[in-house]
């Protein structure tokens, strides 16, 4: 019987005591390699810009109708519909111009915890405390419920959810602490992600130019960037000191964006393979909920437990204005998608539209 | 504790294992091609300088006419 732990691997140098040493030493040089690059501050390049003195951005729209708490919001990719979910176990699908519901569609399960439109716009998915994540066509002509389709199934509920390029398959990311790729049509599982020590609260794709990839916020306090071919994580982020809530790309491909119940935001690029911007003030104390970026990626806006959303400079890392108007915690918030407007959700059972 | 020689042996496989994929992952990223902040900010810049413009949220629209979220004008039907 082996002792003290040692046990004979493949290679010799593969015991427990030299893979974790090894470990100890990478780690510590993974720090020192991006101390070395670490030559300046994002504010202080960017003092040569000019400040955003105003933004004429102006509640727009109320849309009421749920009856509990809003969780989870989607901008169709028509840019005028947004399908919402919430507490009381409705997803509605409205019309942002005109604030008429187009559907409503009743879940087995209450606290629909993520919903996401597939880029036709014809079909929506959405799930959470069932575990499962549901498609559901949308017609015109019958209840949408009667053509609903349960896809795949995790073994705690589902925060997030998104398309990554077609109707066909569906990302999601779950209490369970994996994310998952599914095929719509099978059910199939395509690929796992394991990774994360704790639940995976937020996902989002790279923009698409920038190819196969996504990054997911959990709340053991990591960002992790995946491969979605292979199922490995090829980046990893620390810095947070408590859950993420929302991770979203810089339109640009090039970094990350975070919010986190520690209060902050924070910029992650992946080539420096650093944080390189931290969106904090000490009057903020509560936890931020959902991130955004505007169409540049200059703006970045944050919806947060004081009912408020920040609207942040990116690059001078300062906030530029408040958007008052919720009357409760701002638990989802998204730029449509040619960045004419915000939408925004909320505990007080209200969406709202902001442009 | 009494645990059976062949349960702790698959302790042992699975703690290696693990240990094994947490190195495996450390190797991979410590082998990542970094560069420097300066550089990686301002290719950041250059992206959101080319795109503001384009911007609604940040510039405006060149009349309020252009938005489609506009106030609805007051119509009546006569």
């Amino acid at each position: 019987m082996a002792s003290d732990g040692e046990f004979k691997a493949h290679s010799p140098g593969e015991t427990i005591e030299a893979l974790t040493k090894e470990a100890e030493a990478l780690k510590a040089k993974l720090e020192e390699e991006r101390q070395k690059l670490n030559d300046v501050a994002l504010s202080t390049v960017a003092e040569r810009l000019e400040v955003i003195n105003y933004l004429n951005i102006k509640p727009r729209r109320v849309l009421k109708g749920h009856q509990a708490k809003v969780l989870c919001s989607d901008w169709s990719p028509d840019k005028r519909h947004i399908v919402s979910s919430s507490q009381d176990g409705k997803m509605i699908i409205w019309d942002a111009f005109t604030t008429n519901k187009e559907h409503a569609v009743t879940m087995p399960t209450t606290w629909v915890m993520a919903c996401a439109y597939a880029p036709s716009g014809n079909l929506v998915a959405c799930g959470g405390l069932d575990n499962k994540v549901t498609v559901y066509p949308l017609s015109l002509e019958e209840d949408v419920s009667t053509k609903k389709k349960t896809v795949g199934t995790h073994t705690s509920y589902m925060s997030c959810c998104t398309f990554p390029n077609s109707d066909q398959q569906i990302l999601t990311g779950s209490g369970d602490s994996t994310c998952a790729l599914w095929d719509v049509e099978s059910g199939q599982l395509l690929q796992n992600f394991h990774g994360h020590a704790g639940d995976v609260m937020a996902l989002d794709l790279a923009p698409s130019e920038t190819g196969n990839t996504f990054v997911s916020g959990s709340c053991d306090r990591m960002v992790l960037i995946w491969d979605m071919r292979t199922g490995q994580c090829v980046q990893s982020f620390e810095g947070h000191q408590s859950d993420i809530n929302s991770v979203k790309f810089h339109p640009s491909g090039d970094a990350v964006a975070t919010g986190s119940d520690d209060s902050t935001c924070r910029l992650f690029d992946l080539r420096a393979d650093k944080e390189v911007a931290i969106y904090s003030k000490e009057s903020i104390i509560f936890g931020v909920n959902s991130v955004d970026f505007s169409v540049s990626g200059r703006l970045l806006f944050a919806g947060y437990n004081d009912y408020t959303v920040n609207v942040w400079d990116s690059l001078k890392c300062i906030r530029v204005t408040l958007l008052y108007g919720h009357e409760n915690r701002v638990s989802c918030l998204q730029v449509s998608p040619d960045g004419t407007a915000l939408s925004t959700g909320s505990w007080d059972y209200t969406l709202r539209v902001w442009a | 504790i009494g645990l059976s020689d062949t349960a702790v042996m698959d302790m042992m496989i699975s703690n290696l294992q693990q240990q094994r994929q947490v190195t495996e992952q450390l190797r991979r990223e410590a082998a990542i091609k970094r560069i420097s902040v300066s550089q990686a900010v301002l290719d950041i810049m250059k992206y959101i300088t080319e795109h503001e413009q384009e911007d609604c949220l940040l510039v405006g629209f060149s009349s309020q006419k252009a938005n489609p979220f506009r106030e609805k004008s007051s119509c009546t039907l006569l």
